[in-house]
């Protein structure tokens, strides 16, 4: 049955995308996507309020023995986050891609809205799938969609290049994933999350474990996997970076706390619980140094997409092993933290690419140093990108502040019971920095792109976007709202989510929480009224007063331009002095001279690169072509090499045929 | 009634340290000085004046001061004076102070880069930088006395009569030392920046006001008052919750432990050269760092033979 229905909802969405009038392709995509969507979010609000598990699919004689489907309330959590994420994406593409409409083929267009279709459907199968063949097919297909998605410019080089990289990395994480889940059949007949279960309930195998953490890391951008993140969002249009950085991502994060989760209390725990929380402290310290660093708005955001998941597996960290310990307030507070990020994280994220989207649609750049000013020009995505700023710097009263609290209360409850005290410190003291050099990054980002005065001409005459784009923005801003100002009622209602997580029915510690978060919500409001008050008083005060106008104080010096701006590069000039190590610098371009007395005109481009991606790429790329090279000599275009080569393989077969016996 | 208490107490330690500062730099030089409420006369001319704003800056800038201000009063209804109750309080909001605090931050960061100048965004860049190393050492001492009390919330740490265990008496006065120093950071003053400077040449926290008039930089000054005397509260409480007194010592100790030493460092030091303001910063959360261990192995009780 499940084939049938996939296979026909793939038809249906090629047929009616590819027949649509060019104008309604995008209507046609949002319906299906709402239609899926819509579908999923029922059963998911249902399933997260009731805590019942409902049963899709089973199907007999997969590769990977019986295969079983079902929603249950973490899967829920995602299909939640996923339609949410989706529909915003689809619904945005309608006024960014608006003007591609003519340059593109009608088949281009179609193309890339049927694959956004299939991926905002596919990522809904995987998290309902219950793991072996169907969430492999389910993760494959949303592996490639994206990645048509990423080569929507195709005609340039450097989306190319990243689109390849991407599927060659997305292809090594499957591998391990296949691996993981050809292993687990092997050994228990069944390839379900709930026999990895039952498998690590019987044997420790930390292995098996940590294939699949690197399987599923590679997609949620785990250092050192993290690569394919920074070149894939600059190169996709800015409905896709939303789209992947902050829904697909989170598919990563899904896997990473299905196969968590299955593992028993237990000396395994506490090892895996360590592990995830030495890798959120890498993964979150090296993307917001690295974000700190960067130029280019799209980079950043990928940079600070690979922090944020940092965070996420720091507070799953911390649940891991408070789970570990018997600390129940610890990993409730941890568990519920790192669903709430995850959740908060795909909200700003997409507010905040979809902003980059506006920006780049208008000026034709997302160079920070050629943009400033933008906020005269673009008021609402200018309002609407600074809430997401303050939200991302996990700042009060938005949602990333309550996530991080809860993160922050676990490590906190770790370290007052004195059972994970180090380990906690070490988080807390990382998370600490993390947001703090993301204040960095993210006041660069705004205060360079929007604030100031335009630093070229273009960027002085772009305007406001369509309503349509603004719409598509709102949508994750109420998200930001909601969980910001009533906390609690979030927690509530993922507490299901994170019940699932801690095993049993334990919603006990969970409960404990929300009174906690209701003075937190209370907080928030008080934190409103003192700032609606003060913006009040002040307005009463000024009442009556000379207010005048005049040009920056340049402190006596008078002739003073645009170009004198402080840059980016110079804004995080502090950090990069310390963090240099950690960054490969070089510049391009030619600087000026000291001998020269009257300077002509120069570029000069400063680039900050990850060191690990230069080394993976340098490395794998240098030995493909030696390999290919190699390869290349056995095409000898002689019809007798071929069959010589046919009856090698033919031997090769029945030699190993012979070692399968032993 | 308490909670009136403890915000009166917080109104009357924000007003006092500056007059503190000021007289104890006064006596080091020899001087009369000023009024002990001079700073006071000061801020209500400012509030009585019409303003002037950049041309080149949006509604953003005309907003901050109240965010600012507004971040600063939010932080100080968590501080509790000494064993009295705050206004707020929950589990955890010893991370809401600080990121409270960082929210006025980040307003005048953005507010700084809104006016275009070279000036204001080397302010804010170093401003953005310093909170941002200074962030982990205020995480560790807060770890610190969560790690001794075995709790989280503000109330909890100060407000139990009984106090600490005698062992841990060296490492809260460690603490209260750390959260001192933290003040000098947070509040830009010698040897981290100098307050007293003709603006330009004050490199952090004044020159990103360089272009506030009137009521808004009356607004920025109030709230500098407010973050120092909540920072400055914090530290007298750790003091207090490791010898024992109550809230009647909590008061008078914030406005000396914070008054005095920055009246006394500005009267003998000079600022820091900015690169080595790092490194300060640097070593103050290595110091919160060290005290955190020690704290833990008293908690080990580890006996040395």
């Amino acid at each position: 049955m499940l084939y049938l229905y996939t296979l026909s909802a793939f038809v249906a969405v090629i047929v009616l995308i590819f027949a649509a009038p060019l104008r309604w392709k995008s209507r046609v995509s949002l319906a299906l996507t709402g239609a899926g969507a819509a579908v999923g979010s029922t059963l998911a609000v249902k399933t997260l309020l009731t805590g019942q598990t409902t049963h899709l699919w089973t199907l007999f004689g997969t590769p990977f023995g019986i295969d079983t489907g079902s929603m249950d309330p973490l899967s829920a959590l995602f299909v939640v986050i996923i339609s949410i994420g989706s529909i915003a994406a689809t619904l945005y593409s309608r006024g960014y891609l608006a003007h591609y409409l003519e340059k593109k083929s009608p088949a281009h267009i179609s193309l890339h809205y049927v694959s956004l279709t299939i991926m905002s459907l596919a990522m809904m199968a995987v998290v309902i799938s219950d793991g072996g063949f169907s969430f492999l097919f389910f993760w494959e297909l949303m592996t490639i969609a994206s990645f048509i998605l990423i080569l929507f410019d195709a005609e340039r080089r450097e989306v190319q290049r990243a689109a390849m990289s991407y599927l060659i990395m997305m292809h090594i994480g499957f591998v391990l994933l296949v691996i993981g889940f050809a292993r687990l059949e092997t050994l228990t007949g069944s390839a379900s999350f709930e026999a990895l279960a039952h498998y690590f309930g019987q044997v420790e195998s930390l292995p098996l474990f940590l294939v699949f953490l690197l399987g599923f890391g590679m997609k949620a951008g785990l250092f050192p996997l993290h690569v394919w993140l920074p070149e894939a969002h600059p190169a996709a249009p800015s409905h896709v970076s939303a789209l992947m950085s902050g829904v697909m991502i989170k598919t990563g994060v899904y896997g990473i706390l299905r196969v968590t989760a299955a593992v028993p209390e237990g000396q395994m725990l506490q090892n895996v619980g360590l592990i995830i929380l030495l890798g959120g402290i890498v993964t979150g310290l090296w993307g917001v140094i690295l974000a700190a660093a960067q130029n280019d708005i799209k980079r950043l955001l990928a940079y600070s997409s690979i922090e944020n998941i940092g965070v996420i597996l720091l507070g799953l960290g911390v649940a891991v092993l408070g789970k570990a310990s018997g600390n129940e307030a610890m990993a409730a507070a941890g568990v519920v933290g790192t669903l709430l990020h995850t959740a908060n994280h795909s909200f700003f994220k997409s507010l905040l690419f979809f902003g980059a989207g506006n920006v780049l649609s208008k000026t034709h750049t997302t160079s920070l140093d050629s943009l400033g000013g933008l906020g005269r020009h673009m008021p609402m995505t200018a309002l609407l990108f600074l809430v997401g700023t303050v939200a991302i710097c996990a700042l009060p009263p938005l949602n990333g502040f309550v996530s991080e609290l809860l993160i922050y209360l676990g490590m906190l409850k770790g370290i007052a019971s004195g059972s994970n005290t180090l380990s906690s410190v070490a988080a807390l003291s990382s998370l600490a920095l993390i947001g703090g050099i993301v204040i960095i990054a993210c006041t660069k980002l705004y205060g360079i792109v929007f604030l100031g005065s335009p630093r070229t001409h273009e960027v002085a005459e772009a305007s406001e976007v369509d309503n349509t784009r603004i719409a598509a923005m709102v949508l994750p801003l109420a998200g930001i709202l909601f969980v910001g100002l009533f906390p609690n009622v979030a927690i509530a209602l993922i507490a299901r989510a994170a019940g699932f997580f801690l095993g049993g029915d334990a919603l006990q510690p969970i409960a404990q929480l929300i009174p906690t978060f209701t003075s937190v919500s209370r907080a928030a409001w008080v934190l409103v009224a003192i700032i609606a008050l003060m913006a009040w008083v002040r307005h009463r005060l000024m009442k009556n007063r000379t207010v005048t106008t005049g040009p920056t104080w340049g402190c006596g010096f008078t002739a003073t331009n645009v170009r004198m701006q402080y840059t980016g590069e110079s804004f995080s000039e502090g950090l990069q002095s310390i963090a240099r190590p950690l960054t490969h610098n070089f510049g391009t371009g030619e600087s000026i001279g000291k001998g020269e007395i009257f300077p002509r005109e120069h570029k000069f481009h400063i680039h900050h690169r990850d060191r690990i991606g230069r080394l993976l790429s340098a490395w794998w790329v240098g030995s493909l072509h030696v390999i290919n090279s190699r390869v290349m000599r056995l095409r000898t275009g002689k019809i007798n090499h071929y069959i010589l080569f046919a009856l090698a393989f033919l031997a090769l077969v029945f030699v190993l045929s012979l070692f399968n016996k032993l | 009634m308490m909670t009136l208490l403890n915000i009166l107490l917080l109104l009357l330690v924000a007003i006092s340290i500056p007059g503190v500062i000021n007289r104890t730099r006064a006596l080091l030089a020899g001087r009369k000085g000023i009024r002990f409420v001079q700073h006071l006369y000061n801020v209500r001319l400012l509030l009585r004046k019409g303003a002037v704003y950049s041309t080149t800056t949006s509604a953003l800038f005309r907003f901050t001061p109240s965010v600012y201000l507004g971040a600063a009063v939010m932080a100080l209804l968590f501080v509790p004076v000494g064993d009295l109750p705050p206004v707020m309080s929950f589990d955890g909001d010893l991370i809401a102070f600080a990121y409270t605090l960082a929210l006025g931050r980040v307003a005048l960061v953005l507010a700084a880069m809104d006016t275009g100048s070279p000036f204001e965004g080397m302010g804010a860049s170093r401003e953005a930088l310093y909170g941002a190393l200074a962030e982990p050492a205020m995480m560790l001492i807060m770890a610190t006395m969560a790690l001794i009390s075995g709790n989280t919330s503000f109330e909890s740490l100060f407000g139990e009569g009984e106090g600490v265990e005698l062992r841990y008496t060296i490492v809260l006065l460690l603490a209260s030392y750390t959260l001192i120093k933290l003040v000098f950071t947070e509040s830009g003053r010698v040897p981290v920046d100098d307050p007293r400077t003709h603006l330009e040449l004050t490199m952090i926290h004044e020159v990103m006001c360089l272009d506030y008039s009137g009521v808004d930089l009356g607004m920025i000054k109030i709230a500098g008052w407010l973050k120092t005397a909540s920072l400055s509260m914090l530290a007298a409480d750790t003091f207090c919750a490791a010898v024992g007194w109550g809230w009647w010592a909590a008061a008078p100790l914030a406005v000396l432990l914070s008054g005095v030493p920055i009246g006394v460092v500005e009267s003998t030091q000079a600022r820091n050269k900015l690169v080595r303001n790092t490194t300060f910063i640097l070593t103050i959360a290595a110091l919160a760092a060290l005290v955190f261990f020690t704290g833990y192995l008293m908690q080990l009780n580890i006996v040395l033979e």
